[in-house]
């Protein structure tokens, strides 16, 4: 019976398992911990501090207020689909340390356990033995062969770095980024700002100027990351904005997966987290980058949530390079998103996975760049959005072909599911075809949840609630199947989580 | 230039015609405080609104008198030379089912508050100044209203003899409840060209539209169709665009009533060797009521450098629930330089909806080609049959048969003397 | 009719060599077979006889009559007389499969100097031609092939070598993704066509489209040539135990 695929396709026991232990947000506990901040709001005094207290060279501090000098002179954009409420940039502090992370810890062991227990409780202990274990299932997975190096950024530092030794012995560099700036200045010289560089928006111009920390990753040529590296962004602090830069260097047929997971405590007023990603990728390099992005999201009037404005970018500058980004955005009261892709090099390829949900009253805005270069470069696109309460969830992307990129295909899917009839779904893409041996394809449909299979759902005994879920998952499953194992079924459970409450 | 002063010269250039004085001030009061528009607005990012913006129109030689269209469609007509009416060559403007006047002639009550209302309503949320600037400004155009199945159909003809015309039209057109008609439009009405055309269909009743637009290459248009379109109301719009320089088409179709239908399609073919060929389709189709059909199908066949752009929107607002919305933008480029842009966009505020937008770009399948090549078919000529073949779904859109057949020759005309 | 003489051809964008000197001749009014297991170029000779892009002849000929054969447009080969019964036909939207038809026709007969048919003449031929066929009116109705079945497909291309009545046919794998009451009607299509005057080329995997269609010489062919050439019954020898040993005879394994 075709139905009864339709609805198992994609809905594994776990996901059944996961919408019966559903839970509402579960990362918005907080850690007591005590903090040093640099005093509120953004000047150049604040840009020198933030450099001061994380040591930094000359060059960088320069690069910081050559960016802060251009954002001072930019305009807050503005956006059709989003209702953005006024941002006070000078009410904010941009700079956030537990006091215990002054005397930089020698290794894991010296990191004040109150830090090292909130990262167990959040589930990714720093331990270089577990993987990404809080993830429910991953018992099942075989250990040893699933190791994942994790850098913990907590607030505006990096408290650690797990198995740098291991990574070491392959020549991969895995570090906070602060270190990278001290330790491989020429690496971070050379790369830093130019893939998305500093005058690039407003929100990246004031990353520029204010990053705290990130990760810094460098897979040398030829080398096959020998495992999986992630980086886990908690914002504990109140009235803090959180500001990292992650910058991934792959070079000449090189490879590496990289994970990053975010949330923070539940709060009544909203703050901001503007990060910016670089992701540079030579020749037959390859990168993928999945994102499970759980930011506190507000209450369910609207209140509290994080501003997610980020600007992931990679380049794929040399010839058969290939990125993939795959992400799950469930958190943020606002998502403005749009990992891109500059296909560059001949016969690169860029691949973008997302699923998108928003309920309540989160505004998700998020798509992605497909920038068609190179001769023969490839994009495939799919989107799939999940509308639900109050929700408005927005579509935005550009896929371009210029004259040189001859050859060159994309193909764009792009999905909308309402749930509910006081939300929105919104597909805006640009399409700009330059030359006549390209072929570009897109193809979007919206619809609500599909009622015969929520009743044959509930004909066997599953809740509204569960149904819902389960028939959700089905519609991501062309995406859940681009995330790793652990993220995929963190991804389900997410899924589940997010849409409580959308139904009845 | 301060843009306010632009804008007046702009005006100043090409007084307004008479009557529908409220009506008038109320869009000249609308532009006044949106203003010309720029490279920098949205909508207007892919064409150059200058030639438009410029107070006199760039002239542009009229072509050679094209074999007219419908000749043998039993039709009332009506002649606009370069946008003034030919009383000589026009029909006289009565038939049964139907009121016809002219704008610059008569002001009929039902019109008074009609004029510039379906404009107005159209200018949200995206600002057309143009259309503003037509309703302020038009010189002439036809008012009918139709009160039963009208007997013929109404067949504008436009004829474009002065290098330099800048006409400024505005039809308006009021079909009662359960009334049918079809208007027909052919040929190039001037250097350059304003039009407008508002339609209000009432429930149940039909109103079809078929337009070619002149073939000449150096025309400049740009024309705006605002409809509103009542319960169980249908409207139907196909147009075929062949060369001309620049050429935008707006439409802004707003379903107001339960179980309304509502298609419009276009085919637009480029040369871009003689001059330019830009051409711009931006379309709005909004559904605020339950059970709405509606179909937009674009198409265009570029060659030679020539540039086409969509930017096409089903909104579906809060409460529209059973919204069956559907879109559709395709460009075929026949060589290397030719280019396509399109934002096909969805915006969908109620959940019990089907809404899809499908857009591809791409050159003629060699898969194809080479079929029809091995059964014997030249390579032009199946070339040109995959374009027809291409264009089918837009110009399936005309239903009747007698009209499909002419715009088809029209097409194959067309393909035949642009073989590379 | 066909005469194939050492016939060399690679994939125009990549080193790959698919044909290795190629020699097949067919005489006038017979019915040839080619077999081979997957992967021997049996499809890229079809393709090259009438002229598909992607292919490059580094050496040969491939004459038919007196035409050589490699000099034409894939256009001028349908108008000398070749037809390609494709493995998958493809489906052409808005473009009814009269007008095609029509079209095609004409554009042979004038490129060959004869008189095009008026559409009155041209109705008339082609009802009568569906008619002997068993095909359906309906599907001349019908855009080219939208829609249609697998079997609609394959006997719509023989309804096109009725109308455009070549001399030389190649059936490119016609019996794949048809069932035994489809491809007896194709079968009993071909039969129908065939005459002194006109030869086959039947490309299949299997034998049992030959019990219907029943050749007069059957082929082997593998690695880019023909490796064996017999009569009827060479058919029935591979039917019975496959490709290995004549491969194996010629120092070639199945799976390369």
């Amino acid at each position: 019976m075709t139905q009864e695929t339709d609805i198992r396709e994609g809905v594994d026991r776990e996901t059944v398992e996961t919408v019966q232990n559903m839970g509402s947000y579960k990362y918005g506990w907080e850690t007591e911990i005590e903090m040093e901040y640099a005093p509120k709001g953004i000047s150049e005094e604040i840009v020198r501090l933030i450099s001061q207290k994380n040591d930094e060279p000359e060059w960088m501090l320069e690069w910081r207020l050559q960016a802060y000098a251009r954002w001072v002179e930019m305009k807050e954009p503005e956006w059709a689909l989003l209702d953005l409420p006024k941002i006070d940039y000078q009410d904010l502090y941009y700079y956030a340390r537990p006091k215990s992370m002054v005397e930089k810890p020698k290794s894991l062991d010296e990191v004040d356990p109150k830090l090292l227990a909130t990262y167990e409780k959040l589930g990714i202990p720093l331990k270089e033995q577990m993987i990404l274990a809080g993830v429910e299932g991953a018992e099942n997975i075989n250990l040893e062969e699933r190791q994942v190096a994790v850098d913990a950024v907590f607030d505006s530092v990096s408290v650690g770095t797990t198995f740098k030794e291991k990574l070491a012995e392959a020549g991969v560099i895995f570090c906070s980024i602060s270190e990278a700036i001290k330790e491989h200045p020429e690496l971070v010289k050379k790369y830093l700002g130019s893939v998305v560089p500093q005058t690039d928006n407003y929100f990246a111009t004031l990353n520029s100027a204010c990053f705290s920390d990130g990760s810094f990753v460098y897979v040398p040529p030829g080398t096959r990351c020998p495992m999986e590296l992630s980086t886990y962004f908690r914002i504990n602090a109140e009235n803090t904005g959180q500001f990292e830069r992650t910058l991934i260097v792959c070079d000449k047929g090189a490879y590496v997966s990289y994970l990053e997971g975010c949330t923070a405590p539940k709060r009544d007023t909203a703050q901001l987290h503007a990060a910016v990603v670089e992701i540079v990728i030579l020749e037959d390099a390859e990168v993928k980058y999945s994102t499970v992005q759980n930011w506190f999201p507000g209450d369910e009037e609207g209140k509290g949530g994080i501003y997610n404005f980020v600007t992931k970018r990679a380049d794929c500058r040399e010839p058969r390079a290939k990125v993939m980004w795959t992400q799950v955005e469930t958190g943020s009261a606002i998502t403005w998103k749009y990992p891109s892709c500059i296909l560059r090099g001949d016969d690169s390829s860029g691949e973008f996975y997302s699923i998108a949900i928003a309920n309540n009253y989160q505004q998700a805005d998020t798509g992605t760049k497909m920038v068609h270069l190179g001769k023969n470069t490839r994009s495939r696109i799919v989107s799939k959005g999940i509308s639900a309460g109050q929700a408005q969830n927005t579509y935005r992307g550009l896929v371009s072909m210029h004259p040189r990129a001859k050859n060159s295909r994309n193909y764009t899917q792009c999905d909308s599911l309402l749930i509910g009839d006081k939300c929105g779904a919104h597909t805006v893409p640009y399409i700009e075809v330059k030359n006549n041996s390209s072929r570009v394809e897109h193809e979007a449909t919206t619809s609500k949840v599909d009622d015969d299979q929520l009743f044959y759902c509930r004909a066997r005994g599953v809740g509204e609630e569960e149904a819902v879920a389960l028939v959700v998952n089905g519609f991501c499953r062309d995406v859940l199947q681009a995330l790793p194992m652990e993220f995929a079924m963190e991804a389900q459970s997410l899924v589940a989580i997010s849409l409580e409450g959308s139904v009845g | 230039m301060a843009a306010s002063e632009a804008l007046s010269a702009r005006l100043a250039a090409q007084p307004a015609g008479p009557g529908f004085d409220a009506g008038r001030q109320a869009a000249a009061d609308r532009l006044a405080a949106m203003g010309l528009p720029g490279r920098r607005d949205e909508y207007w990012r892919w064409t150059d609104p200058t030639p438009f913006n410029a107070e006199t129109a760039t002239p542009a030689a009229p072509g050679e008198a094209e074999a007219p269209l419908f000749a043998e469609v039993d039709s009332l007509k009506v002649v606009f030379v370069d946008g003034v009416f030919d009383a000589e060559a026009s029909d006289d403007l009565a038939m049964g089912g139907v009121e016809i006047s002219r704008l610059a002639a008569s002001e009929p009550a039902w019109a008074t508050g009609l004029y510039g209302a379906l404009e107005a309503a159209g200018q949200n949320p995206v600002k057309r100044p143009f259309a503003a600037l037509n309703t302020a400004q038009a010189s002439d155009g036809l008012l009918i209203r139709v009160t039963a199945q009208a007997e013929k159909a109404i067949n504008l003809v436009y004829v474009h003899k002065s290098e330099v015309s800048d006409p400024v039209l505005h039809h308006l057109i009021k079909m009662e409840e359960g009334a049918e008609l079809t208007i027909l439009e052919t040929g190039p009405a001037g250097a350059r060209f304003n039009k407008a055309m508002e339609v209000d269909v009432a429930k149940g009743a039909r109103f079809h539209h078929i337009r070619v637009q002149g073939a000449e290459q150096d025309r400049r248009a740009v024309t705006h169709i605002f409809a509103r379109v009542a319960a169980e109301a249908l409207f139907k719009s196909f147009t075929l665009t062949v060369n001309g320089q620049l050429t935008r088409n707006e439409a802004y179709i707003d379903m107001v009533g339960d179980d309304a239908v509502a298609h419009i399609a276009g085919a637009a073919l480029g040369d871009g060797k003689d001059g330019k060929f830009h051409h711009d389709d931006t379309v709005f189709v909004t559904h605020g009521a339950l059970r709405g059909e509606s179909r937009q199908v674009f198409k265009k066949v570029l060659k030679n450098g020539a540039l086409g752009t969509f930017q096409g929107k089903i909104w579906v607002k809060p409460g529209a629930q059973k919204t069956d919305g559907y879109q559709i933008s395709q460009s075929l480029l026949l060589d290397e330089d030719s280019q396509f842009l399109a934002k096909p966009e969805l915006e969908i505020y109620a959940d019990d909806v089907k809404c899809s937008h499908g857009s591809t770009t791409g050159a003629i399948d060699d898969t194809a080609l080479f079929y029809l090549r091995s059964r014997g078919v030249p390579e032009e000529e199946a070339k040109g049959l995959l374009v027809l073949s291409f264009l089918a779904d837009a110009i399936d859109e005309i239903e009747d048969e007698a009209l499909k057949e002419e715009i088809v020759a029209r097409l194959e005309d067309w393909l035949a003397r642009h073989r590379s | 009719m066909l005469e194939i003489k050492n016939l060399h051809v690679k994939l125009e964008d990549e080193d790959k060599v698919i044909l290795k000197g190629m020699n097949l001749t067919v005489e006038t009014g017979k019915v040839h077979a080619i077999m081979g297991p997957n992967g021997s170029g049996k499809s890229t000779m079809s393709y090259v006889l009438s002229g598909r892009d992607g292919y490059e002849v580094t050496d040969g000929s491939a004459k038919l009559g007196d035409t050589e054969l490699l000099d034409l447009e894939p256009e001028e080969r349908a108008a000398a007389g070749l037809f390609l019964a494709f493995q998958y036909p493809v489906e052409i939207p808005g473009v009814g499969n009269m007008t095609f038809l029509r079209t095609a026709l004409n554009a042979q007969r004038k490129a060959r100097g004869e008189e095009e048919l008026s559409a009155g003449e041209f109705l008339k031929l082609v009802r009568a031609k569906a008619k002997t066929l068993k095909i359906d009116a309906d599907m001349l109705k019908r855009p080219v092939n939208v829609g249609f079945s697998g079997g609609e497909k394959k006997r719509n291309e023989i309804l096109q070598m009725a109308m455009l009545e070549p001399k030389m046919c190649i059936l490119d794998e016609t019996d794949s993704g048809l069932d035994v009451d489809a491809m007896r009607l194709v079968a009993d299509g071909v039969n129908a066509l065939r005459s002194p005057d006109r030869s086959f080329l039947v490309i299949t995997h299997y034998q049992r489209l030959l019990d219907h269609i029943k050749p007069d010489v059957v082929h082997i062919m593998a690695d880019g040539r023909i490796l064996q050439t017999g009569g009827p019954e060479l058919a029935l020898e591979v039917e019975k135990n496959g490709y290995a040993e004549i491969l194996a005879a010629h120092g070639l394994t199945e799976a390369k």
